[in-house]
């Protein structure tokens, strides 16, 4: 990053982040603003699908979203890796395919004057901070390194697969990403081995015993191998880590009381905020001893 | 080049449940590859070495094996491709049971799985005069998902079958779709009603891992995500499925973006399912304590522009 550039993205919060997750957007918003990174939001667009929607009526959404951030000229950001995950898929698919980007742009958003010309980028925060602000740069702003606080990555399904799209060759880095984004902050990595898989959520409602297995297994994992909490990109991991959490207690008849943390939180922490600052005080798993934790490191 | 094979051996009769690792030491040519490696081991050293393995080509998907600590089709894969230190472990695969050493007994996971899907077509009767004629475009899509081996790969990769053996599973359900997406086949609604029974496609959980693990490319995650779309359009699925998928497109296209307070309700069945809702309520008063509940129904807000997303929706529903 230059020292004169401004940093900006059109800035893609997704449903979640203002919904299930209030936490999180907010947490997102400060800490870009403190790393100097503007957010152009964009409020006039629509849901990404998430896997729910049919990619028939879902693709042309996003393309009608592309479209508009193609006009910005920016690059665009998430704070969700299953809105990470639609967009880099259907981006891919408009962009590979001119005749069924051009079928788009004349069926759905010729009658809006938009058409998408397949220009746009899409990256989630980690990403961001990892190739577009840079790591370096983000230790140089920590002012509260997170030293001894021990963390377990969690990156889910959609920021690691489909790989050839979400870690293309030359993209290896994206592997271990979040350990390299803990370690900048000066915690510490407690690796589990379920780190790159589901979290449950997705088959909630399909099959709730399989879905707490999932959600009891990475978390006891964590707990186990003594993690102060789990760190995830993903609200919707979120939703199924921190909520289903005491459902997966019970299922696996074991006392986790793992912690999980948002991407944007752990960053804000290191970069001064404090824990309410960050909404800790508003997950469904008590953050009190991560809070402590932090505390008695800094004392 | 030289190489040590280290291969699990593992004889049922003996009792024990897991099986050891043997050495053995062979001289291979430079392209062998594992499979070749272990028909020299069985044909000159051990014949009482069980594996199976068929075509050497990669074509019968027989001789899936753990090589290395990775799944990988054992005729597909070069010695010196996984060698280490001259060394190579070779284990079985680790979700289906094992019949002796790295032969696996495949009744249960695999081929139980396939008959339930019923793989074949059923075309209507009386049978036309000549062939029945089968559009370009639509071929062109099966003949990807014909070029399956069965080599079970997917389902080795499979999170859901770690935590529920009785998944039906992404090799399973690639079949099911090959033959639902064949125009000539007569069943398919009864086949996507069956095909959304518990331990269905329902419980896949789309994390990808099926396509990343698929040698051939036929990425049987998108596949599933297929069968869904079409089940949605029959209404095939649980309640709680169809409530939720229902109620996602229903708060798109109404507001622009998802209310997921509604999206909690209908997927327990809707606000009159006074039980499902019931079940809900510990997490609900502890989100509402933290202030995590987000607005539902008539109080969730329009987004600016969800008029456009709603004239997608038209335009999309005109076309189906």
């Amino acid at each position: 990053m230059g020292e004169q550039e401004i940093m900006a993205y059109a800035f893609y919060p997704g449903c979640v982040s203002k919904g299930g997750c209030p936490e999180l957007y907010p947490a997102a918003v400060k800490v870009a603003e403190t790393l100097g990174i503007e957010l152009a939001e964009l409020t006039d667009v629509g849901c990404s699908g998430a896997g729910c929607l049919s990619q028939e009526v879902s693709d042309p959404i996003n393309a009608r979203t592309l479209a508009k951030v193609e006009q910005m000229g920016m690059m665009m950001m998430t704070i969700c890796s299953t809105c990470q995950g639609t967009f880099t898929q259907a981006n891919h698919r408009l962009k590979s395919n001119p005749e069924y980007r051009e079928q788009i742009n004349r069926e759905y958003l010729a009658s809006e004057g938009l058409e998408y010309k397949g220009t746009v980028e899409v990256k989630h925060f980690l990403w961001v901070l990892d190739e577009e602000f840079g790591l370096e740069n983000l230790k140089e702003l920590v002012v509260r390194p997170l030293t001894g606080l021990r963390v377990a990555p969690f990156y889910g399904c959609y920021l690691r697969r489909p790989p050839e799209l979400m870690i293309p060759k030359g993209w290896e880095r994206r592997k271990t990403v979040l350990e390299s984004t803990i370690e900048t902050l000066g915690g510490e990595v407690t690796t589990i081995s379920g780190k790159g898989k589901c979290c449950g959520f997705p088959i909630l409602s399909a099959n709730e015993e399989s879905s707490l297995e999932m959600c009891g297994t990475h978390t006891l994992e964590a707990r186990e191998k003594g993690a102060d909490c789990m760190v995830t990109p993903c609200p919707l991991c979120h939703l199924e880590l921190d909520g289903k959490q005491a459902d997966a207690e019970k299922h696996k008849d074991a006392s986790i009381d793992m912690p999980i943390l948002h991407l944007p939180q752990l960053v804000g922490l290191a970069l001064g905020f404090s824990p309410k600052d960050m909404n800790l005080h508003r997950h469904i798993v008590s953050t009190d001893d991560v809070v402590k934790k932090l505390e008695s490191i800094r004392t | 080049m030289e190489v040590t094979l280290k291969v699990n051996r593992y004889d049922p009769a003996s009792g024990n449940k897991k099986g050891e690792l043997q050495d053995y030491t062979l001289e291979v040519d430079d392209d062998a590859t594992v499979l070749d490696a272990m028909m020299q081991v069985r044909e000159d050293q051990d014949s009482t070495l069980a594996f199976r393995g068929s075509c050497r080509n990669g074509f019968c998907g027989d001789c899936t094996m753990r090589i290395g600590r990775k799944t990988l089709v054992a005729c597909c894969t070069q010695v010196s491709e996984v060698a280490k230190d001259g060394e190579v472990t070779v284990e079985p695969i680790r979700l289906i049971n094992v019949s002796k050493d790295v032969a696996l007994d495949m009744e249960e996971m695999v081929y139980k799985k396939y008959k339930a899907v019923e793989p074949w077509i059923e075309a209507a009767e009386p049978a036309p005069e000549r062939e029945h004629k089968v559009p370009n475009e639509v071929i062109q899509d099966l003949r990807k998902v014909m070029s399956c081996t069965m080599c079970w790969l997917c389902d080795e990769g499979c999170t859901t079958i770690v935590v529920d053996r009785k998944f039906v599973g992404p090799a399973a359900l690639t079949k099911a779709y090959r033959v639902v997406a064949d125009p000539r086949d007569t069943r398919t609604e009864e086949r996507l009603h069956k095909l959304s029974e518990k331990e269905g496609m329902w419980d896949c959980c789309h994390c990808y891992e099926a396509s990343e693990h698929c040698p051939k490319g036929i990425d049987p995650t998108e596949r599933i995500f297929a069968l869904r779309n079409k089940a949605i359009k029959v209404g095939a699925g649980t309640r709680g499925v169809v409530g939720h998928y229902k109620s996602f497109a229903a708060s798109v296209k109404a507001k622009g973006w998802l209310d997921e307070t509604r999206l909690a309700i209908d997927t327990e069945g809707g606000p009159l399912n006074i039980k499902g809702q019931l079940k809900q309520l510990p997490l609900a008063i502890k989100a509402f304590r933290r202030g995590k509940v987000p607005k539902p129904y008539f109080l969730h807000p329009k987004r600016p522009g969800a008029d456009k997303i709603k004239s997608i929706f038209r335009i999309w529903e005109s076309k189906k």
